[in-house]
């Protein structure tokens, strides 16, 4: 049985995987830890974690991909891929028939055109403003002080969802306080808020050609408010795996159990790229 | 003593500003000053009313009242309301006349001015849109560094190695900022780091309304002597501050609104005149 591993070092939370191929690929064990300051180290306690998830020594993972945009600053991993890659890999993997991915992580969003074969074919990215990520949804629960759990499921039981003209996360936060003064209900600001997001991330979405299916993945994928509220102004259902918080994880495992054929290859032909693998 | 109010409701500070009727030297009577809050229509009586306390005056002496900033259409005793652009445009040109244009940077927008010889708008360039190059990026900053709003400016001015903050996003560039604290980095370089950032962000603005050699900086975050230097520095301008800088916006919308009312007494019958909501030109001049 071969293992292969992906971890992939978000902003916020820090994603590892493990894949055995055993004839047919499947998810061996998941390890989630928070980012925190010191990106390497929080990238192997993830990896230490996982291996631990699933009873086996690192030594036992023959390739390992790091993605995310700590990917580089992982100590271990034999080589990096983009989040891009992995996103679009990792939702095909889960769910086949995906044409798109709406990625919604804790400091950015993207939109990925994805081929037939998991192959990225164009994608569009938000990484200059909080706005459509986990951390401006994080934001609106501290000034509504929620917790970032009950935001999603607060905001659906919205019946009049609140006018918000602005998606900059600061200024949201003083329309929520004055919302707030003026009597509105918590559920309202909250359901506009999703809404304003929504309609914010679909128009950065529209510039690639939006096919379905369309998988949304990222740690806001958990967040039920955001992903209703991205169906209403789609018009058509999302599809959510359990594992969306993974996705990018997954995708880098299954890169690895990838690279790991061919570098198995090359040791049989030309053996001293043996060397050249550093491990 | 007939006089004219500027009233500059933004989104922090509403301040008012009390000229002098009459035509030649403008003379300011008298400054008001009061949080906006979120009752705009008190918050304008306020300002006003310390105004009028500092001039010695009575809210009969008051002939015209000029709105401006954000919450303009919400001050219901108003004669005229003129967008903060104009109003900018106008006080800046009069308290620096040489200077082609301005630059304001409030707390939720920040505005880039281009002034003809007379003082009127050329161009202008806004971010409205976000809290990126505002003063709540900075207040921001301040909360999160744990120091004063009102410390930022001199603490900035001691920078040694100012550290550069990448991010347009206030809010990404907190990461940035704790990761500058948690390096080490000290709060003086990352203050400066900020007022660099904020700087080059006005420069693409001012750059596309015709900046030359010389530039007005209005708005409360041109009391930070540390903007001023880094905007110096940085965009090789000579960059003017007047003393009551947030104040400037009250005195353009007072100095248009006395052009105004003139213009109606001048250019009216009587009877027209007195037809307006509370028009005060139907008076007779007290000349």
């Amino acid at each position: 049985m071969r293992i292969a591993a992906g971890v992939d070092v978000g902003s916020t939370q820090t994603k590892a995987v493990l894949l055995s191929d055993n004839g047919g690929v499947s998810i061996t064990a998941r390890a989630l830890v928070d980012t925190g300051a010191n990106v390497r180290k929080a990238a192997e306690h993830a990896f230490h974690e996982v291996c631990k998830a699933a009873g086996i020594h690192a030594s036992d993972v023959g390739f390992v991909v790091g993605t995310g945009y700590g990917r580089y600053n992982i100590s271990f991993g034999h080589t990096q891929m983009t989040e891009i890659s992995c996103h679009a890999r990792g939702a095909h993997f889960v769910f086949p028939g995906t044409r798109t991915v709406i990625d919604m992580g804790g400091q950015d969003s993207k939109a990925i055109a994805v081929g037939a074969d998991g192959e990225v074919l164009d994608f569009v990215m938000n990484d200059k403003c909080a706005a459509g990520t986990g951390r401006f949804l994080a934001n609106a629960a501290d000034v509504m002080a929620i917790s970032l759990d009950e935001v999603g499921p607060l905001s659906l039981r919205g019946t009049k969802p609140v006018k918000i003209t602005t998606v900059c996360t600061v200024f949201v936060e003083s329309d929520i306080l004055s919302y707030l003064a003026q009597g509105k209900k918590g559920e309202d600001i909250l359901a506009g808020v999703h809404l304003a997001i929504a309609r914010r991330t679909m128009s950065l979405a529209r510039r690639v050609p939006l096919e379905p299916e369309i998988t949304m993945t990222g740690g806001v994928a958990r967040n039920i408010g955001m992903v209703k509220a991205l169906e209403e102004v789609l018009g058509q259902p999302l599809k959510i795996s359990p594992d969306a918080h993974f996705m990018g994880a997954i995708g880098a495992a299954l890169f690895a159990l990838e690279k790991m054929d061919q570098s198995f290859e090359s040791t049989i032909w030309r053996p001293e790229h043996a060397a050249d693998r550093g491990d | 003593m007939r006089l004219i109010a500027g009233i500059d409701c933004g989104s922090g500070y509403t301040k008012a500003v009390l000229i002098e009727a009459a035509e030649g030297e403008v003379r300011v009577l008298g400054k008001g000053r009061v949080r906006t809050g979120v009752h705009l229509e008190e918050a304008a009586k306020t300002a006003l009313g310390q105004a009028l306390e500092q001039a010695g005056a009575a809210r009969e002496d008051v002939a015209y009242v000029a709105t401006t900033g954000f919450g303009r259409y919400s001050i219901p005793f108003r004669d005229i309301q003129v967008t903060e652009i104009t109003s900018a445009a106008r006080g800046a040109h009069y308290l620096f006349p040489e200077s082609e244009c301005v630059l304001d940077i409030g707390g939720q927008s920040t505005r880039a001015v281009g002034l003809r010889d007379s003082g009127k708008v050329k161009a202008f360039k806004t971010n409205d849109k976000c809290a990126a190059g505002s003063g709540m990026f900075l207040a921001r900053a301040a909360k999160y560094l744990g120091i004063e709003v009102e410390q930022i400016g001199e603490l900035s001015l001691g920078a040694q190695n100012p550290q550069p903050i990448s991010s347009i996003c206030a809010v990404l560039a907190e990461s940035e900022i704790i990761n500058h604290v948690s390096a080490g980095v000290s709060v003086e370089d990352i203050l400066r780091g900020i007022h660099d950032s904020l700087a080059e962000r006005a420069g693409a603005l001012l750059k596309r309304v015709g900046m030359q050699k010389e530039l007005t900086l209005i708005g409360g975050v041109a009391r930070q002597r540390g903007m001023v230097k880094a905007l110096e520095e940085r965009l090789q301008v000579e960059v003017h501050v007047p003393e009551d800088c947030d104040s400037v916006c009250a005195l353009g919308a007072a100095l248009l609104g006395r052009v105004r009312l003139a213009a109606v007494s001048r250019d009216l019958a009587p009877e027209f005149a007195g037809a307006g909501e509370s028009s005060p030109a139907a008076m007779p001049h007290p000349s």
